[in-house]
């Protein structure tokens, strides 16, 4: 298993994340020895009769939908690096990239 | 203690005790900040709360109105949570003093406290070796004496792991004893606050009041709070398991022996031990370096510089925006577990790993059952394979680091309880052996790991 450096562009785009072409080579070297030692789980045959297991408990539990008072110690405007008037400021939206980019 | 004045002083030693250890760079809070609200804790305390003045320190991805929360990273640099983490609202409601944050790997991710965006802590025996991870600030606290006990969070054994380097007990509770709201997310399906204690009494005392039901996270379950059972007597009658898959013949001599004498005390306290097998042991690490990695991607989405935190540059736009934030506020360790987990849950390569990791996982989990399903009670086994490594020894190595969590990651994958305790030195440095018990049955794994631990010489060499 080997990841190519355009392999490591592609998934950091998909996760958002900056990644320098200085790093490029440690990075793909790195998620290559991770992905070749964990692509071993392969060396078990497929089992779809095996039940997946879900830890916690069988069914999900709701809260009844009320309407309460802010829970929180501050609001937002204290936490986010900019806010405004109930809104997260942040630059415009940019043009988002053709899928094959 | 039930004096008001006891608590305050109780206050002031154990911000004492941390300056002092201050080296250990265990300790994320200013000390003045600390003593401060420390003295302030003190005085609003309850004094008719079953833990009432004891200092206890939290880890630093357990959101704490006191104090920040910044997950051991720089893109939470002085985030400071609009709640608190119902986990630590349960300690201070007993009475508890939240003695300050303690340092971690980034956001959980790692094994020796080096992925922390503070600088790394130092183990509190050995500064040259690490203190095991990821809530290796909590465990060199506790080792150092500072504080009695201090909140962890483990995803594949990061309460385990540093506690058995340490020197001092951890316990993961099974997954939905412990509320996880507040608890910063990294893998979801795998997260457990746990505690790290001086003792196994320090330890399920927190445990004990930190447990049971809580309306904010559906995933914990609508259970009373762990009752604690008394000390026995012996052992008669439990049954303990002790895994073959555990004790490869590669496994370093001297932890070989120190698990072989706590087995001999085991057997001497009436338990009967048999040998079992957990046949997908060996593919443990593998499954929970997709599954982990997978769900952290995800999870960790949020943080992109409109919500939470700092923002770095990127003003151009705001796909900029993100991907500056995240490119420059996460560490290595954290960009390389969020590629990766994009990458085994991305088109094309989705059922090579992750379908397949989730099937594996499954297996895992039912190895388990299978062997208490025949009537074994408790799991005996080292924690790690090897004492405190030295610093930077694993950290261009990432699947080196990985393979420390061999012993402690099946747990969390099946979603059982386990506790690391000390149970002998190599050189002078800990080593701790585990007890993994059956779901929600905390009380039997507690029962054998007070007897064993008043049987065990962990002081001694192996």
């Amino acid at each position: 298993m080997s990841v190519t450096h355009d392999e490591v562009r592609r998934i950091a785009r998909l996760a958002e994340l900056d990644v320098s072409d200085d790093a490029l080579p440690l990075l793909a070297e790195q998620m290559s020895r991770i992905l070749e030692y964990v692509a071993q789980i392969n060396a078990v045959p497929a089992s779809e009769a095996v039940k997946p297991f879900v830890p916690g408990p069988d069914a999900v539990r709701f809260r009844p939908d009320e309407v309460k008072p802010w829970p929180l110690a501050f609001g937002p405007a204290q936490l986010a690096p900019a806010f405004r008037d109930g809104f997260f400021l942040v630059p415009k939206l940019g043009q988002f990239e053709d899928a094959g980019a | 203690m039930s004096d008001p004045s006891e608590a305050l002083a109780s206050a002031k030693a154990a911000a004492d005790r941390i300056v002092k250890v201050k080296r250990l760079n265990a300790c994320l809070t200013p000390i003045s900040e600390l003593r401060k609200s420390l003295v302030a804790q003190a005085s609003a305390a309850h004094p008719s709360g079953v833990l009432y003045g004891m200092p206890v320190a939290v880890k630093d991805n357990i959101c704490t109105l006191e104090f920040t929360t910044s997950c051991g990273s720089k893109i939470l640099e002085g985030y400071r949570s609009p709640y608190e983490a119902t986990a630590v609202a349960k300690l201070k409601a007993a009475g508890a003093l939240i003695a300050g944050k303690t340092n971690c790997d980034e956001f959980g991710m790692g094994s020796s406290t080096e992925h922390s965006a503070y600088g790394r802590s130092l183990h509190p025996f050995d500064k040259t070796r690490v203190p095991g991870g990821s809530s290796g600030g909590s465990a060199a606290l506790v080792a150092a004496g500072a504080v009695p006990a201090a909140l962890g969070s483990e995803t594949g054994g990061s309460v385990r792991q540093p506690a058995s380097l340490c020197g001092v007990v951890g316990i993961k509770p099974t997954y939905g004893r412990v509320s996880r709201s507040g608890l910063v997310a990294f893998g979801s399906s795998l997260d457990q606050i746990g505690v790290l204690g001086r003792s196994v009494h320090d330890a399920a005392r927190v445990l004990s009041v930190i447990s049971g039901r809580d309306p904010k996270d559906s995933t914990c379950e609508e259970r009373d709070s762990l009752r604690l059972p008394t000390v026995p007597e012996s052992l008669q009658g439990f049954v303990i398991g002790v895994p073959k898959e555990y004790f490869p013949q590669d496994l370093d001599p001297a932890v070989r022996r120190a698990s072989d004498r706590a087995i001999r005390l085991l057997r001497e306290l009436g338990a009967a031990v048999r040998e079992v097998s957990l046949p997908h042991t060996a593919y443990a690490v593998a499954t929970y370096y997709i599954i982990a990695p997978a769900e952290a991607s995800s999870n960790l989405a949020r943080y992109d510089g409109a919500r939470y935190g700092p923002r770095f540059n990127g003003s151009e736009d705001v796909r900029a925006l993100y991907r500056t934030t995240r490119g420059e506020g996460f560490g290595p360790e954290v960009r390389r577990r969020v590629l990766v987990g994009t990458y085994v849950l991305s088109s094309g390569y989705y059922d090579a790993y992750y379908r397949k990791a989730q099937q594996m996982r499954a297996l895992i989990a039912q190895d388990f059952r299978n062997v208490f399903d025949r009537g074994v009670d408790l799991l005996f086994t080292p924690t790690t394979p090897t004492p405190a490594f030295k610093a930077g020894e694993k950290l261009n190595d990432p699947v080196a680091m990985y393979l420390s969590d061999i012993f402690t990651v099946t747990a969390n994958l099946a979603g059982l309880p386990a506790i690391s305790m000390p149970i002998g030195r190599i050189k002078g440095l800990p080593i701790g052996g585990q007890l993994i018990g059956q779901a929600f049955l905390e009380d039997e794994m507690l029962e054998a790991a007070y007897a064993l631990e008043r049987a065990v010489p962990a002081g001694e060499e192996a």
